[in-house]
């Protein structure tokens, strides 16, 4: 503090001095040089170590150099996934397909919820858990399921706990969140190293090879649609999803972030994400916000909906809407 | 055509004993596709998609081995809270004013009530007898708001049926039981007793 306090006083006295000083005071110049001499050790030392590390560690040698996604050649992103079978087939004993497909031309994509009719009783979010290999211990689950009661808004009065014999019950109501995938993100703002973004077609993914676990964008985030794998993640061999995405439900490792994505490794191929299949109910919408036949578009047309924290300027691309 | 159906009853009356392929065959007359699967149904405004092969128990069908000419069971055209064979069936819908013969042809009981055009509805069109008095509902679920539908967002859908969630005895759905709550975070007081 202080130092800091002197150099910022007297810049020019800290001038005159490396003219005149630094060559005749001893002092100084033996601070220099040993500096000097320190760092080259230092280096050589660190370089080492490095090498070391990289070859002792788990992590490979195209592993630590991997680029992030978004800067990858095609050539290297079939190079990485085809490590990623390796690495998973050793780890795991299966087959695992690991995929990248892109963005579909003219697709945006947008979520709708009927909370009139969702019952609250989370068959989406063990759906979610199991198409997207969350950890069971520590729990990772991408959907809460909110219950209120009848006439209240108030998140800070909500109940994530709930667990009655039987849903749905007389004077509450349930509205699941997840992550919005916000038009505006902010969580994708405050990332350091880039490691999220918002993809072409609306989706918000993470690469979690390039993210460093920093959770600047949980804290971002005003809906608690991040999670951080605190331990390694555990998941039963036996209900592992083995069809999976680069960004989306590849099984992820210790000390990095993780959120839902709309089932990337599905919808990317047209179809609908786990939660949507399972809803017994049917409250739950997917479709392409650009196709005005698409039933998120019709239901933004016909229905009464709103968005969480609007107020936020964030632009979710989920809807809840009243059925009736 | 009505002489075709009339052969059809004839020959359902003579085959009782084969029930099953009478109830598939008298299905597939109205809906031009007797096999079982997806079948396609031109619904009206043009648009075609896949309908669910849901066939009833085979226990009650066809309907009409008992409510054939040939048992000439007495057609109750008033409410009875006792629905006889009927046992399972619980009649819960739409209050006290809707009636086995709302939906259920009294003449034809392999069939549903007809629309205004005349043409009998099968079982497996059901849900255009539904949109009858449920037209909003059944706006919405043609728009695929209302409903569930499977598949592919950009592409070929499984579309549920009304009576594919809905009881249609008793539509409103039952309370379930719900999955587990998330576990709670560990309290720094638990934290640290349990290190």
């Amino acid at each position: 503090m202080s130092r800091r306090k002197d150099d910022a006083a007297s810049p020019s006295g800290n001038d005159q001095q490396t003219g005149s000083g630094t060559a005749d005071d001893p002092k100084a110049a033996g601070g220099l040089e040993k500096k000097a001499g320190v760092s080259r050790r230092r280096f050589l030392a660190g370089t080492a170590g490095l090498f070391g590390m990289i070859t002792v560690s788990s992590c490979s040698w195209d592993e630590f150099f991997q680029q992030n996604f978004r800067r990858m050649t095609r050539e290297e992103i079939d190079q990485t996934l085809a490590r990623l079978q390796a690495q998973y087939k050793a780890k795991y004993g299966k087959d695992f397909v690991v995929g990248a497909e892109g963005p579909i031309d003219g697709t945006l994509f947008g979520y709708a919820l009927d909370i009139q009719r969702c019952i609250g009783c989370r068959r989406c979010v063990y759906a979610c858990v199991e198409e997207n290999n969350q950890s069971r211990d520590p729990q990772i689950q991408y959907i809460r399921v909110l219950r209120f009661r009848d006439g209240n808004m108030d998140f800070e009065e909500s109940d994530l706990y709930y667990d009655p014999d039987r849903v749905p019950q007389e004077g509450y109501y349930y509205l699941p969140v997840q992550c919005q995938h916000c038009e505006n993100a902010p969580c994708t703002k405050v990332c350091p190293v880039q490691a999220t973004w918002k993809e072409p077609d609306g989706i918000v993914v993470v690469d979690y090879n390039w993210c460093i676990g920093c959770r600047y964008c949980m804290a971002a985030c005003p809906y608690m649609g991040r999670w951080f794998n605190w331990a390694d993640p555990v998941i039963p061999a036996e209900e592992l999803n083995t069809r999976t995405h680069y960004l989306g439900n590849r099984p992820r490792f210790r000390n990095i972030v993780e959120k839902c994505t709309f089932c990337i490794q599905r919808v990317r191929k047209g179809r609908y994400p786990a939660c949507v299949e399972v809803c017994p109910v049917g409250a739950r919408k997917f479709g392409n916000l650009l196709d005005p036949a698409s039933e998120v578009s019709r239901i933004l047309r016909d229905k009464r909906v709103f968005r969480l924290k609007e107020e936020l300027n964030t632009q979710p691309k989920f809807y809840y809407f009243f059925g009736l | 055509m009505t002489g075709n159906k009339r052969t059809r009853a004839g020959a359902n009356a003579l085959l009782l004993a084969v029930a099953l392929a009478a109830w598939a065959a008298g299905s597939g007359a109205e809906s031009l596709s007797p096999s079982p699967g997806p079948a396609t149904s031109a619904a009206e405004g043009g648009e075609d998609f896949p309908v669910p092969f849901n066939p009833l128990p085979k226990t009650i069908t066809p309907c009409r081995a008992c409510h054939g000419p040939e048992k000439d069971f007495k057609i109750n055209w008033t409410r009875e809270e006792a629905l006889r064979v009927h046992t399972n069936i619980r009649l819960h819908h739409g209050g006290v004013r809707v009636w086995c013969l709302d939906c259920h042809s009294a003449e034809k009981r392999n069939y549903l009530l007809p629309l205004s055009d005349g043409k009998p509805i099968t079982f497996e069109h059901s849900y255009e007898l539904c949109g009858k008095c449920h037209g909003t509902k059944y706006r919405d679920w043609r728009n695929g708001i209302h409903g569930k539908r499977t598949g592919y967002w950009n592409g070929p859908k499984t579309y549920h049926l009304c009576t594919q969630c809905h009881n249609p005895h008793r539509p409103r759905f039952r309370p379930i039981k719900p999955k587990p709550p998330p576990k709670r975070p560990r309290s720094p007081v638990e934290a640290s007793t349990k290190h």
